[in-house]
């Protein structure tokens, strides 16, 4: 297949981190992901996700552990709502590879950079998506 | 049921002539045999057009949101619970709605229904309720086990019927925000034409902004013209909602819904490998 299109929204106080880490160390990641920084894993609305679904082929969310929140409590309050949103895309038959969550802390390059190429892998091993039943190549 | 409606009409009728209310909010006959209609009644007088049967369906705690009026509403046991939740979200005052609960007047009820009489009250009419089952979701495991490739079939296909009338929403006592997603233009959230990419993500957010808040009164699905199958998503994030938090949305007063808060010990089955690391 082509080569799938990734959205990952990271958090900025972690996750976001963890990929510059990557980057100045020089770790080798797949070009497919396209970064969105996002303020804390709680900004991240179901929303974003399904749209984002219109027009790339699988969407990663990572945010810092659960207790190392910024915020406290962002991130726990966004554990409810993935937990539902991933329940949800499953029952309607989305593939579970397709939207991902992980937490990436700032001093986790190594595993920004591993979590990569494992969707992209994982993402290409899938079907080819839809993209809502509108799919317009690119 | 005719004491019942009896019941109903007097303490209606008493109401407005004491003055403790302004206008009550109950059912009067529909235009169509088996539909019942929502009304506002203001004079004691017109009381006797109060009805209680068969085709009271709508969920009229809806109304509640609009009323300016000091108001008396007639509830059966899933518009309260939907009060309830406006209570709880602080979308109503207490003391500017007088509540008569009455038991639901459908002999056939709701699939799966738990709740037919009232769990919020000022006076409760008397009468028996049908009988209520334990709410095994049957549909939704069912629907489960079905291969992904079937899911999506037949879920693609229910939401390819909705025209985005938003009936759906305009029905549902929970969606009551002023301005919808769906409806904002700057950004423009969500398209709003009737492609099954822009369909789909219509419906999949709103399941989930009722979710941990829906009560499952059927409102959305009585209401929607082309019969799309939208219940199954609601009942999914009952279920999950259910099993997660343990938590059914507006059976007791003092409730804090599930997605308002968090727990420190919360699973996390979206994590890869279901978060087991």
């Amino acid at each position: 297949m082509k080569e799938p299109k990734i959205v990952a929204f990271l958090c900025n106080w972690c996750s976001y981190a963890g990929a510059d880490l990557a980057g100045v160390s020089r770790l080798q990641y797949p070009p497919n992901v396209r970064i969105v920084r996002v303020p804390c894993s709680g900004r991240v609305d179901p929303l974003f996700i399904l749209t984002a679904l219109k027009h790339t082929d699988g969407v990663l969310t990572a945010g810092c552990h659960p207790g190392d929140c910024h915020y406290t409590s962002g991130n726990l309050v966004a554990r409810r709502k993935f937990t539902l949103l991933k329940s949800l895309l499953e029952f309607v038959g989305i593939e579970e590879k397709r939207v991902q969550f992980d937490w990436i802390s700032a001093a986790e390059g190594n595993r920004f950079a591993a979590r990569i190429r494992d969707v992209t892998e994982e993402v290409k091993g899938l079907e080819p998506w839809d993209r809502w039943g509108g799919r317009q190549d690119g | 049921m005719d004491k019942c409606i009896r019941e109903i009409r007097d303490k209606a009728q008493e109401l407005l002539e004491t003055g403790q209310v302004e206008v009550v909010i109950g059912f009067t006959a529909g235009t169509l045999p088996g539909k019942s209609t929502p009304c506002f009644i203001t004079r004691g007088e017109d009381c006797k057009l109060l009805v209680w049967d068969e085709g009271c369906k709508n969920n009229l705690a809806n109304y509640l949101l609009k009323e300016k009026r000091k108001a008396a509403i007639i509830i059966k046991g899933c518009d309260s619970r939907s009060l309830v939740n406006l209570l709880t979200e602080n979308q109503l005052s207490r003391d500017r709605v007088v509540i008569l609960g009455a038991p639901c007047p459908l002999t056939e009820g709701c699939e799966g229904c738990q709740i037919k009489s009232p769990v919020i009250y000022d006076y409760l009419v008397s009468g028996k309720a049908g009988k209520t089952g334990e709410d095994d979701f049957h549909d939704v495991k069912t629907f489960a086990r079905l291969s992904p490739q079937e899911r999506k079939e037949y879920f693609y296909k229910e939401v390819s019927k909705c025209i985005r009338c938003y009936a759906c929403r305009n029905a549902c006592p929970a969606c009551y925000c002023r301005e919808c997603f769906v409806e904002n233009n700057l950004p423009q959230w969500v398209g709003k034409s009737t492609q099954l990419a822009d369909n789909l993500i219509f419906h999949l957010t709103r399941a989930l902004h009722v979710a941990g808040r829906c009560v499952d009164c059927g409102a959305c699905q009585r209401a929607c013209p082309m019969g799309v199958d939208l219940r199954i998503l609601n009942r999914k994030m009952l279920l999950e909602v259910k099993e997660l938090y343990q938590f059914e949305a507006g059976l007791k007063e003092e409730q804090e819904l599930p997605l308002n808060t968090y727990d420190p010990g919360d699973p996390e089955p979206f994590l890869a490998g279901g978060g087991e690391a």
